[in-house]
């Protein structure tokens, strides 16, 4: 993978987490593609090869449909997000790009210590869009088998 | 040896009875522990998983009933047993996966080896090495088996108890809840489709009333009523049984009659329609009108159908402010793939990221927050009068005060 490359997914992995961190919810689908796949499963499920997923969208349509529940619907409590990602390594595959990288989600809560909400791999391909590099596909597989409390947003 | 004479602090029910459930029953820890002993090793049956989870003998699955780790196991005759997740020598855990398979069961501390009926089957240096220790000649294999818990199977769903007096699983369920869990459970086989795992920092009660407090769902839950799901004009019944503890809801998706009310929320609707409409597309698999079937089946299991979201969710205790919560999502094997792909896409509405569950997981803990403020003050139960019959709608709370009658009962409080 080139130098450019490189630069170019550390980014947009950066610029997707801020977006999310931000709570700039409604701009989540303008990285990806329609359709698109865009999980979250546990480890668990992941290796037994069990296709439940904790969020699941398969179109533009469910990631402005979560976007907005997420947004506008849900009912929960204020808390602050932190993404950190790191360990990014793409391949080329013809005119796709399969990545793995890895999270660590941090969430606080007012008066509560900082906790870590779920850590694992992104899974990622990534397609080229008029210039732009878009997700295909973002499947979140997390390590920690019991959440603790919710996840309110996308991961 | 007698009780002492007040061992709970001096906290006494409220006067109002069943319409008022007072907050030391959330937050204290001596409550905490009669619940452990009277209830979740009472004579109680305990959801403890699915036949689908261990198909084929040798399979077996990590359990919890009350606070206590449990094995189900299917022997290499096909039947499933239940033991204590403990070696019997010194205590260690045996199994520490969620599933697994095997012909047997090792203790890696000391290699001790149990076959799948939980029989001992044999220890290293029993004789000793050289003529030198082992094990005294009068040790017995058959006395130092895994401890056995009675287990109870019921056309794909398997059920435990760690109490000796446990009536039948027919006749603790009774005829009417006994109907509905047959309607989901027919002896169709089940499919597994996975798991999603939550810790709450909130009292198991919560969770039991969240699904028998039927006001709610139409309130709490913007995402249902916004999208048409759940209104709360729907047709529904409340149902239970004669203890009161076990309940199941059942509701219908309404005709969207034009009154005052529902026209302004079909507008409602209109303003804000599903950008991709897949997530609530549903189709009718069972017979008869009902739409959402909502059991809770005492103590520890909410068994729901929301549409084509079949469930089970299993509460595991974790002391007074806290319970962990198994999601178990399943089809039936013979189904075909279309609408297992439903079922997956209608699980966004549930579980620790749902449209809709998240709502109950927050709330929950906000309840549990509230409530410490003032342990002596009481919730008020009184939607729908001060009866415990059964109600043809969902504007009520008798469900709940048919559960805390069953609860005091069974806590002598």
């Amino acid at each position: 993978m080139s130098g450019d490359l490189q630069r170019e997914l550390e980014d947009l992995f950066a610029h997707y987490a801020e977006v999310i961190d931000d709570g700039d919810l409604e701009r989540w689908p303008e990285f990806f593609t329609d359709p698109s796949l865009y999980r979250i499963v546990s480890k668990e499920n992941w290796d037994k090869k069990l296709p439940m997923s904790l969020m699941r969208c398969e179109s533009m349509g469910m990631l402005k449909d979560r976007a907005f529940a997420s947004q506008k619907l849900n009912v929960y409590g204020p808390r602050a997000w932190r993404h950190f990602v790191s360990q990014i390594r793409a391949r080329v595959e013809g005119d796709r790009i399969v990545a793995r990288s890895n999270f660590v989600l941090y969430e606080t809560l007012i008066e509560h210590q900082p906790q870590v909400l779920c850590l694992g791999r992104y899974l990622d391909v990534l397609v080229r869009q008029e210039g732009k590099l878009l997700f295909a596909e973002r499947i979140c597989v997390y390590d920690n088998a019991i959440i603790p409390g919710s996840i309110v947003l996308p991961v | 040896m007698t009780a002492p004479a007040d061992p709970l602090g001096g906290f006494v029910w409220p006067a109002e009875g069943d319409s008022r459930a007072p907050y030391w029953i959330y937050l204290d820890q001596g409550i905490y522990r009669r619940e452990i002993e009277r209830i979740f090793e009472g004579p109680t049956w305990s959801y403890a998983g699915l036949e689908c989870e261990l198909p084929n003998p040798g399979d077996w699955k990590r359990s919890t009933i009350g606070e206590k780790s449990v094995l189900i196991v299917r022997g290499k005759d096909g039947v499933v047993r239940g033991f204590l997740n403990k070696c019997a020598h010194r205590g260690v855990k045996l199994c520490e996966e969620h599933t697994g398979s095997g012909e047997e069961f090792m203790c890696p501390y000391h290699q001790w080896v149990y076959d799948l009926e939980g029989k001992l089957m044999g220890l290293p240096f029993r004789r000793g090495v050289k003529g030198k220790g082992g094990m005294p000649d009068d040790f017995d294999l058959s006395e130092h088996g895994l401890t056995p818990i009675r287990v109870h199977v019921r056309t794909g769903a398997i059920f435990a108890t760690l109490h000796a007096d446990t009536p039948d699983f027919e006749s603790y369920l009774g005829e009417t809840i006994l109907g509905f869990y047959d309607r989901i459970f027919s002896g169709r086989k089940l499919k597994l489709l996975g798991y999603q795992r939550q810790r709450l920092a909130a009292n198991w009660k919560l969770m039991l009333e969240n699904i028998k407090d039927t006001c709610h769902a139409s309130l709490l839950h913007v995402f249902f009523v916004t999208f048409g799901l759940f209104r709360v004009d729907n047709p529904s019944k409340v149902r239970m049984d004669e203890t009161g503890l076990h309940t199941g809801l059942v509701s219908e998706r309404g005709q969207q009659e034009l009154t005052d009310g529902t026209r302004q929320m079909a507008s409602f609707q209109q303003h804000l329609a599903l950008q991709d409409p897949r997530l609530l597309d549903t189709v009718r698999e069972f017979p008869g009108d009902a739409t959402v079937i909502m059991h809770t089946i005492w103590p520890n299991l909410i068994l729901q159908q929301q549409s084509n979201t079949l469930a089970t969710r299993q509460i595991v205790p974790r002391g007074p402010g806290e319970f962990d919560l198994h999601w178990t999502f399943f089809g039936y094997e013979d189904e075909p793939e279309e609408l297992t792909q439903r079922r997956l896409r209608q699980a966004n509405l549930m579980g620790p990221a749902g449209l809709v569950s998240m709502d109950d997981g927050e709330i929950m803990i906000r309840a549990q927050e509230g409530m410490a403020v003032d342990a002596r003050s009481a919730g008020v139960i009184e939607m729908g009068g001060r009866d415990y019959d059964n109600a043809d709608h969902m504007v009520t709370d008798v469900a709940l005060r048919a559960f805390y009658r069953g609860y005091r009962k069974v806590m002598g409080l």
